[in-house]
């Protein structure tokens, strides 16, 4: 009984070790096994390869065939794998070479296939194919000897610097030049130019007669516009501008100008800067700064609807609120913190006054605060307050402001303006509104079109109320043509109300 | 005694199973990768490599080299996981790369600079635009050669199956039509106008015959029912109705819209137009648009991740924040200094983006929730782009 338990216990023992055994080796075994299957295929596949080079070894060296087996139109000696007809020449073949049209076929097609594949190669080759070196910026780590690292060790600091690199990138002739001038473009002083003629008449329909009665207007304005990238996110800028011509406003006296480019009107037939600023960005870019000479309308009270004289209406009392109060571009500075969310603020100062000895005279002082808002799903809309401060009669003076502009639907915005300002007598009030529309309801997909109202109340009792319609049609990219009709109506100005009909044009051109 | 005999006969024999079972289950010798969507790709355009980063730890598991000059552009993996394939440009083939062992497993020559490409659903072709042939190049995926070359495209860039896989839409840059691909027969059916150029064009010749611009891509919508087309030139889109391949809305958008994205709840469609350097958000259910929105210069793609948007302006190292729920901006990113961004894929749990920065030879990834962003560096040489399987923002650029 005990050698039998012995003998269990033994076999017991046995299968354990088997176990274990099995545990080790049938895995090595399975991949041994596997290994040697990949092996032999491989040697499969080697085999089957030396087989059709030796098939096509022999192949060329058969003797070439007679001229007239020729494959589009080409003799054959010049393509000697390729001596087997398949078409109606086929008759005329040796008997001999009849039993393989078949092949010859195959080595035709695999002739086809080298070829088109080296005419790929070629394809690919014929560019600039050397490894290219470029300079790129690298963070490196550097210990208190001076010695650098690519990764970070105890006592290192890390280091922006420039080291060159090599690389394989195959490219084309094209893109090489393309890189070439895009880099070119980048380093040199960019030019723009914005022209534009604008023909206008005057048609008195209501008041006494005046001597602006079926006369016409024209001005012309050139504007050069320089942008030099000086640094790291800072920017040059400086427009020159040059205007000629007699502007309506001229002869017909208004709260506000007829003609936006006049105000941009110094002195006729010569060129004045307008604007030369250079702009910074600073904390990630969300706080920017210009500093120069400024047109602060630029920065505050701006508008979707009715901003712009060069393109949307041409009246300055929808361009601008009149109760900024800013006539003329002057130094000074402009903050705006845009973190790009809902909300920004913009704060700024510019003098606007040609006279002022110092720049302590006539200091315009603004601030605004806008948001972003999507009311009762509508598309965005634009809200802005705004306030300033003027100490160009010596005592400060303050205007308030807001201005809007609302998608109503993609196509449509509504836009508005409000504005009261401080004066010697009381309070001047100008109020604005309209509607602008693009895409769907246009001509032309870049065409644009709008109607708007401005009304100006001075404490005075000069009063003003304007209705103009425009229809821009974008002629070419570079080139467009605008239509205008404005309606002036002016109380307070002569002993009876004046009004005219100003129809004008518009031609601009922009590159 | 009997007791310890019988267990020790329990042991034993459990022992020769498993040693049996373990010589099946213990993973073959050169397996890298047992799971293919617990990684990331990264396409290195300038190491000429396609690279695979661990999602969980951000660390690179392997790279595949392609050769010299191959210059690869987008990769993508195969439905099952089991392969990744992607173009050489440079080089005129296809390469197919073997996940589990991350070998090359073939190169088929195709046409001239191969892109992008797709997938059908079923896994067992896979379409090679090659733009510069004017070609796509349908490559079966069992016997891993190119099996036909469908001609008659112009500048063909991004392909869309349909969800049934029956039918492929094929964007054309150098033109502004997109093309049907029957996939049964792997052959273009026909050609859908997106829009005509306008009128007043004939004004200006030189803008339209210098360089065109048309679409790039077809973006499908998640019940595969339409298709919405951006055509850069004529800044519109249009919407495919998928049934009957006709446009059924023209949408304008902002300049020069590169293409729509789908938001990946299905509600909005999102253009990214350089020419005014804005977005426009498509409503799906109206087909209209329902905020332009500011965002930079040169963008490159749209994330979707936590309830946001994720713009990328290549030029400016930043990345635009866009709320979905409100439509507004919700800030931006400042990804670093002097950075040229490419595209980005999304994690399938939409939480995380994996953000090539080539110039600086990095991921960045970035936490879709709390903005947070990592660098992981020295993945390749200029990483072109991301892909993670079954992302709903694979894309390419």
């Amino acid at each position: 009984m005990s050698n039998l338990c012995h003998e269990r216990l033994k076999l017991l023992i046995c299968c354990v070790w088997v176990g274990f055994a099995a545990i080790l080796v049938l895995p090595v075994t399975g991949i041994a096994q596997e290994q040697a299957e990949d092996r032999q295929a491989l040697l499969d596949q080697i085999e089957m390869i030396e087989k059709r080079l030796n098939e096509l070894k022999a192949r060329a060296l058969e003797p070439d065939p007679a001229p007239a087996y020729t494959l589009a139109g080409m003799p054959a000696q010049q393509m000697p794998q390729m001596a087997r007809p398949t078409g109606g020449q086929q008759a005329q073949a040796p008997s001999a070479e009849a039993s393989v049209p078949e092949e010859a076929e195959q080595t035709v097609q695999e002739r086809l296939a080298e070829l088109e594949r080296r005419v790929s190669e070629l394809e690919s080759t014929t560019v600039l194919s050397e490894p290219e070196t470029r300079v790129r910026q690298v963070q490196v780590w550097v210990d208190e000897n001076g010695i650098e690292y690519d990764h970070e060790v105890p006592g290192s600091r890390p280091v922006i610097t420039y080291q060159r690199e090599r690389v394989f990138r195959r490219q084309t002739i094209s893109e090489k030049i393309e890189e070439a001038l895009s880099e070119e473009a980048e380093s040199s002083v960019q030019v723009g130019v914005d022209a534009a003629i604008v023909p206008q008449g005057a048609v008195q329909v209501e008041g006494d007669d005046t001597e602006a009665n079926g006369r016409v207007y024209q001005l012309a304005s050139a504007d050069l516009f320089f942008t030099a990238r000086i640094a790291q996110y800072t920017l040059f800028f400086a427009d020159v501008v040059g205007l000629t011509g007699p502007p309506p406003d001229s002869e017909i006296p208004g709260l506000t100008l007829i003609n936006g480019y006049t105000a941009r009107l110094v002195r006729q037939n010569e060129l004045n800067v307008r604007e030369a600023w250079v702009r910074t960005e600073l904390f990630s870019q969300q706080l920017a700064i210009n500093a120069g000479r400024l047109d602060l309308t630029n920065y505050f009270d701006r508008n979707a609807g009715a901003n712009d004289e060069t393109s949307q209406f041409i009246s300055d009392g929808l361009v601008n609120n009149p109760a900024l109060g800013l006539s003329t571009n002057g130094a000074g500075v402009a903050l705006v913190l845009d973190p790009r969310r809902s909300v920004n603020f913009k704060i700024g100062f510019q003098q606007s006054n040609t006279d002022a000895t110092s720049l302590s005279d006539s200091i315009f002082s603004l601030a605004e605060v806008g948001y972003l808002a999507t009311p009762f799903s509508l598309g965005e809309g634009n809200y802005r307050v705004w306030g300033r401060m003027d100490n160009s009669t010596g005592n400060n003076r303050t205007a308030v402001g807001v201005s809007f502009d609302q998608k109503l639907a993609p196509m449509v915005t509504l836009f508005g303006r409000f504005g009261t300002s401080q004066s010697d007598t009381g309070r001047d009030h100008f109020y604005s509104s309209g509607l602008s529309f693009q895409s769907g309801l246009v001509v032309n997909p870049s065409d644009t079109w709008g109607i708007g109202y401005a009304q100006g109340q001075l404490a005075t009792g000069e009063q003003e109320k304007l209705v103009e319609g425009y229809y821009n049609l974008g002629l070419t990219e570079r080139l467009r043509l605008s239509f205008h009709l404005q309606y002036f109506k002016e109380w307070g100005i002569a002993p009876r109300p004046v009004a005219y009909l100003v129809p004008g044009l518009r031609l601009q051109a922009s590159f | 005694m009997s007791n310890t005999r019988r267990l020790m006969g329990i042991f034993g024999l459990t022992a020769v199973i498993y040693g049996a079972l373990a010589g099946v289950t213990v993973p073959a010798q050169g397996i890298k990768i047992t799971d293919p969507t617990s990684v990331v790709l990264i396409v290195n355009r300038d190491s000429n490599d396609i690279g695979f980063m661990d999602l969980k730890t951000n660390t690179m598991i392997g790279k595949v080299f392609l050769g010299n000059n191959v210059n690869p552009h987008m990769a993508m993996m195969s439905p099952d996981g089991r392969y990744v394939v992607t173009g050489g440009t440079r080089a005129n083939k296809a390469y197919i790369i073997d996940v589990p062992t991350l070998t090359l497993a073939k190169v088929v020559p195709v046409d001239i600079a191969p892109e992008h490409l797709a997938f059908t659903p079923d896994g067992r072709y896979y379409y090679q635009g090659n733009p510069d042939g004017d070609t796509l190049s349908v490559i079966d995926m069992a016997s891993m050669t190119e099996i036909k070359r469908i001609a008659g495209f112009a500048e063909p860039l991004n392909v869309t199956f349909t969800p049934d896989g029956t039918k492929a839409y094929i964007g054309n840059y150098g033109s502004h039509w997109v093309g049907v691909v029957d996939v049964t027969r792997h052959e273009l059916l026909k050609k859908i106008q997106v829009a005509a150029p306008p009128g007043v064009a004939k004004l200006d010749p030189d803008r339209y015959l210098s360089e065109i611009k048309g679409i790039n891509n077809a973006s499908i919508t998640n019940d595969g029912r339409y298709l919405y087309a951006a055509d850069s030139d004529l800044g519109v889109v249009g919407v495919i109705d998928t049934r009957e391949d006709k446009v059924v809305k023209v949408i304008r958008v902002g300049k020069d819209p590169w293409r729509a994205y789908m938001s990946h709840d299905g509600r909005y469609a999102i253009t990214i137009n350089n020419g005014d350097e804005t977005i426009s958000v498509i409503d799906v259910s109206s087909n209209r648009v329902v905020a332009t929105l500011d965002a930079g210069p040169d963008m490159t793609g749209v994330n979707f991740a936590a309830g946001k948007a994720f713009v990328i302006s290549s030029s400016t190292s930043f990345v635009y924040v866009y709320d979905m729920d409100s439509l507004k901006p919700a800030g931006r990113i400042k990804i670093g200094t002097n950075l040229q961004l490419e595209t980005a894929t999304t994690d399938t749990a939409d939480e995380k983006l994996y953000l090539a920065s080539s110039t600086d030879h990095s991921i960045y990834v970035i936490d879709g929730r709390t903005e947070d962003v990592t660098r992981v560096a020295n993945v390749g040489l200029f990483p072109w782009g991301t892909h993670i399987m079954d992302s709903k923002d694979n894309y390419c650029h």
